[in-house]
């Protein structure tokens, strides 16, 4: 559950926006969270539900999640597969198995609105 | 946004407060939330080159023979390479007492309930370790984490390279199930191979997974107590380190 120190770590810097833009109320957060990122959506959902929760600034902040896209490039034929699903199991064109993915490995605090 | 009020969230209140919200404010920015951590991670690097010391962040289940690895890496290696470690725990100080009795600089981190290092912790570990004798003369730095497969893998401490391991009694299905771990690393170690007789571990398959997932892994297979593979381990850590003190001397 290193979802929680992250949300952790994301309250804070929420909190110092805010303080620089003399806000009282953060209303909306929204991320990036690559498919690769090593993080688990739902329990990152949980740990800013239950964390918000108990922060006067943060108190009904909505939380608005981006998947971005991830490319797989077979090492066989060389072609590259774009989605945002989990991962291909083979390559669609020469159902080779070593795919090399690109992107899809941040966690990225795209936009914040705050009042 | 709320059609009635233009306030942010529409489904989360009544409309039966005033609507004078002061200054909404909507700001872009852009920033990974790991971009603290990765920043102090290359200040570790940063580090580590100035004193020619190449660093290995050790990753596996609990249980998998690390700390056993160490040891027989610290005997086989004594005169040879100075090694220093790092030790990630939860609780207690047991494991750097082990590699403490092989005569090596060795401090303990202990996380107190976190299930990874990060590169502060790193950072400060990394401090305590130089004032500690021997410390002043590093080639080669053993990070061990917490045992887990899954937190580690998100976190950059400022090693060179990631070392991921996997005993022959945890079963072969590991990379598939923990991938994170495997992409990111650069070897994959299989520890405990003299179970193999005792053990449905098919070493084909564990090591094939794996390549699936991060084609330009470096596999090798080893038991730290009988020996066997061991001197292919001992010559990846040998040209690691020839490798960090050529570029020292460019």
């Amino acid at each position: 559950m290193h979802e929680i120190s992250l949300v952790q770590g994301l309250f804070q810097q929420l909190k110092d926006l805010a303080d620089e833009n003399s806000a009282q109320k953060i209303t909306r957060v929204t991320m990036e969270i690559g498919p690769l990122c090593g993080v688990v959506l739902d329990s990152f959902q949980f740990g800013f539900e239950i964390l918000s929760a108990d922060d006067e600034m943060l108190r009904g902040a909505k939380l608005i999640v981006k998947i971005p896209d991830v490319s797989y490039k077979c090492t066989e034929c060389g072609h590259v597969e774009v989605i945002a699903g989990p991962r291909p199991e083979e390559c669609p064109k020469c159902k080779d198995l070593l795919l090399i993915p690109t992107g899809g490995e941040d966690l990225i605090l795209l936009q914040v609105e705050m009042e | 946004m709320c059609d009635t009020c233009g306030c942010p969230s529409p489904s989360d209140h009544t409309h039966d407060h005033s609507h004078n919200h002061s200054n909404p404010k909507t700001i872009d920015v852009h920033a990974s939330l790991f971009a603290a951590n990765d920043a102090l991670a290359r200040v570790n690097r940063e580090h580590f080159d100035e004193i020619g010391a190449v660093a290995l962040n050790l990753i596996s289940s609990p249980g998998s023979g690390k700390t056993t690895l160490l040891e027989h890496t610290i005997e086989a290696l004594k005169g040879e390479i100075n090694i220093a470690v790092i030790e990630g725990d939860i609780e207690t100080e047991r494991d750097a007492e082990r590699i403490r009795a092989k005569g090596v600089p060795v401090i303990q981190l202990t996380t107190g309930g976190a299930c990874h290092l990060d590169a502060a912790m790193t950072h400060k570990g990394f401090h305590r370790l130089q004032k500690e004798p021997g410390g002043d003369k590093i080639d080669l730095l053993f990070i061990e984490n917490v045992g887990n497969l899954v937190c580690p893998a998100t976190f950059d401490l400022g090693e060179h390279e990631r070392v991921v391991f996997v005993s022959v009694p945890e079963g072969p299905d590991k990379p598939s199930k923990y991938p994170k771990a495997f992409i990111s690393s650069q070897t994959f170690v299989i520890t405990k191979t003299d179970l193999l007789p005792y053990f449905d571990f098919p070493v084909a398959e564990a090591r094939g997974d794996a390549l699936r997932l991060n084609p330009n892994l470096r596999t090798m297979e080893l038991a730290s107590t009988t020996g066997e593979g061991m001197e292919t381990w001992l010559n990846y850590l040998r040209e690691l380190v020839a490798a960090k003190k050529a570029q020292k001397n460019v």
